[in-house]
């Protein structure tokens, strides 16, 4: 019992869980930078600038603001870090071994993967600052906007698959193969760069309106962990993307598997930070309105063909 | 409203009230009247010609005090500016505010710099300077000596 | 202390203050942050909140209004930061030293670290003063 459970700490925390993912994720976030700088006709960051930034985080001092709710102020960023390290390990878990899934952990990951936006807006709202508050409040009404297409596509290779289970999901063709595959992963890329809070939806943390918005009393200790959060979300969700929609990351196919399935995930990342470079950013009511309108409808289209069998 | 019936129509609403006048250009019109007569002045323009009010400029002439208030017709796309003088000694004159509050800040910008008072303005507070500048002291006069503050306690050198 | 200086060298969030000023000190600080320059590729980044800052650059003559409310912001950047006066107004005062509203340059409400005189100063004047900067403070 007791190896049981330190196999399964040592997977929560190193492979593939806490340390696997955050480095994987500061790479990511590094691949998504230099694209940016590339595309913008400049040379961009060194490879190794994103942990320069979270270690200098490290040492830098944590200020508390006066009034604020001092623990819940500390301890909203290991929400988001501890739901999004649970929910990297389960889908890596799913394709590292297929059949040990359990049935139902799509619907875990999906509500894992709310939580670093609600830990966001447990964190703004600590800040005590109105600032933080309205960064807060966006937050709150993006995730309320997209967090019903994405079901909606997410339960597209679920209806093919016939099976909540991510290891059948893996074992079954390719949803983006099918009609209904293909406009479901579309949806769901938007959705997902809202996931990111990435432009054109980052209006919780508009930089030059909101001056840092929801994280603007954050500093040291607290900030990089949310730091290293959208790091590791910026890995997870492309991953669990290419999971649902295109297969998995092929580790049950040798080398050629792999290199295929780093692949389609690179082109996922690279598809994000190119909208992320070339759009401008939306107000709230439009985002809530692209999200509950074309998107919906598409999403619910895309449901009706998979139900209809393409 | 023609850039060529403005003056005219000044001329017959004000009559002896309007002191003087000189046409600069085309587009440029220049007027005065007495301090008494401007918020007379400032209704005819505003509600009885349609004009905007755009800017008021203070300036301290040793001889007097002088206000422009400057207005604007944007459909005949021309100026017209309301100069008045005031008591060097004790510059006082009708708050436009009352009428056009567009006026206030302007002239809690006059006051606070020349020293004019503003009778019926409803709240002559600092506007550009420092909230505990000592009273009296208006910098933009002609008269005005810079005074010396003591440095901080805690300056770094 | 050492290796945390040299950590903070190479990652630096960019806070900029302006304090009545006439703007071309600004917008030479926004030039040398076009891609032209490319400051990012050093590990230099614009943000919007003084909690996450760790470079402030004054721009500007700070008058006897805005010094105070200067000496505010300074308090709340997280330490260590570093403070850069940028153009001849933040170094010394330069043509309004005998202003009204003026009585002291904001180095003396702020501890400054590094000055860049000019009217405004270049971007490459910038880059120049902030890699002395950078150089200093990794050999100290």
């Amino acid at each position: 019992m007791t190896t049981d459970y330190l196999h399964w700490l040592a997977q929560v925390l190193v492979f593939p869980g806490l340390l696997f993912t955050a480095s994987a994720g500061l790479v990511t976030s590094w691949i998504d930078r230099k694209v940016t700088a590339r595309v913008q006709m400049r040379v961009g960051p060194p490879f190794l600038q994103p942990w320069y930034d979270f270690l200098k985080l490290l040492i830098k001092e944590t200020i508390v603001p006066a009034g604020g709710a001092k623990w819940l102020f500390l301890s909203a960023p290991l929400l988001g870090l501890g739901a999004v390290t649970l929910a990297s390990t389960i889908i890596w878990r799913s394709q590292l071994a297929p059949h040990q899934g359990f049935v139902g952990d799509v619907i875990v990951l999906l509500y894992l993967l709310t939580m670093p936006a609600v830990g966001t807006v447990l964190g703004a709202f600590s800040s005590r600052n109105p600032l933080a508050s309205l960064g807060g409040s966006r937050e709150m009404k993006l995730v309320m906007g997209y967090e019903l297409p994405f079901v909606l596509a997410v339960l597209v290779p679920v209806i093919r698959a016939k099976s909540l289970r991510l290891g059948d999901i893996l074992a079954v063709e390719p949803s983006a193969l099918a009609a209904s595959g293909v406009i479901a992963l579309l949806v769901s890329v938007f959705c997902i760069q809202a996931k990111l809070t990435q432009v054109p939806f980052d209006l919780p943390e508009a930089e030059t309106e909101l001056t840092g918005g929801a994280y603007i009393e954050y500093s040291g200790v607290p900030l990089a962990l949310f730091k290293l959060t959208k790091a590791m979300m910026l890995f997870t969700l492309p991953v669990f993307l290419v999971a649902l929609f295109g297969g998995g990351m092929g580790l049950q196919q040798g080398w050629a598997g792999l290199a295929a399935g780093i692949a389609k995930y690179l082109g996922i990342v690279i598809v994000l930070t190119l909208i992320r470079n070339t759009a401008p950013r939306v107000r709230i009511d439009q985002a809530v309105k692209f999200f509950w309108g074309p998107l919906t409808v598409a999403a619910a289209v895309a449901v009706g063909l998979a139900l209809g069998g393409w | 409203m023609n850039r060529e019936e403005i003056l005219p129509r000044l001329q017959t609403e004000l009559g002896a009230k309007l002191l003087r006048w000189h046409v600069k250009s085309p587009k440029r019109l220049f007027v005065e009247v007495a301090p008494e007569h401007i918020v007379e002045v400032a209704r005819l323009l505003y509600d009885g010609l349609g004009a905007r009010f755009q800017i008021a400029s203070g300036i301290d002439l040793l001889e007097a005090m002088e206000i422009l208030y400057h207005w604007a017709f944007d459909a005949s796309d021309c100026l017209l500016t309301v100069r008045v003088r005031l008591d060097r000694t004790r510059p006082e004159i009708d708050s436009l505010t009352p009428v056009l509050k567009a006026a206030e800040w302007i002239e809690r910008e006059m006051w606070e710099l020349l020293g004019i008072n503003f009778r019926n303005h409803p709240g002559l507070a600092h506007l550009l300077l420092k909230e505990d500048w000592p009273e009296g002291q208006y910098p933009l006069r002609r008269d005005y000596k810079k005074a010396e503050y003591p440095k901080p306690a805690d300056a770094h050198d | 202390m050492g290796l945390a200086l040299q950590i903070l060298t190479r990652s630096l969030n960019v806070f900029h203050m302006a304090g009545s000023a006439c703007n071309n000190c600004d917008i030479e600080i926004l030039d040398a942050l076009t891609p032209k320059y490319d400051l990012e590729r050093f590990g230099l980044v614009l943000v919007g909140s003084i909690r996450h800052a760790d470079v402030i650059l004054l721009s500007g003559v700070f008058n006897k209004k805005s010094a105070l409310r200067a000496k505010l912001v300074y308090e709340q950047a997280p330490k260590p930061v570093v403070v850069v006066a940028i153009g001849g107004c933040a170094c010394s005062g330069l043509m309004f030293k005998d202003s009204y509203n003026w009585d002291q340059p904001v180095g003396r409400y702020i501890p400054i670290d590094a000055y860049i005189p000019g009217c405004p100063p270049k971007p490459e004047a910038m880059i120049a003063g902030i890699v002395k900067l950078l150089t200093k403070l990794r050999s100290a």
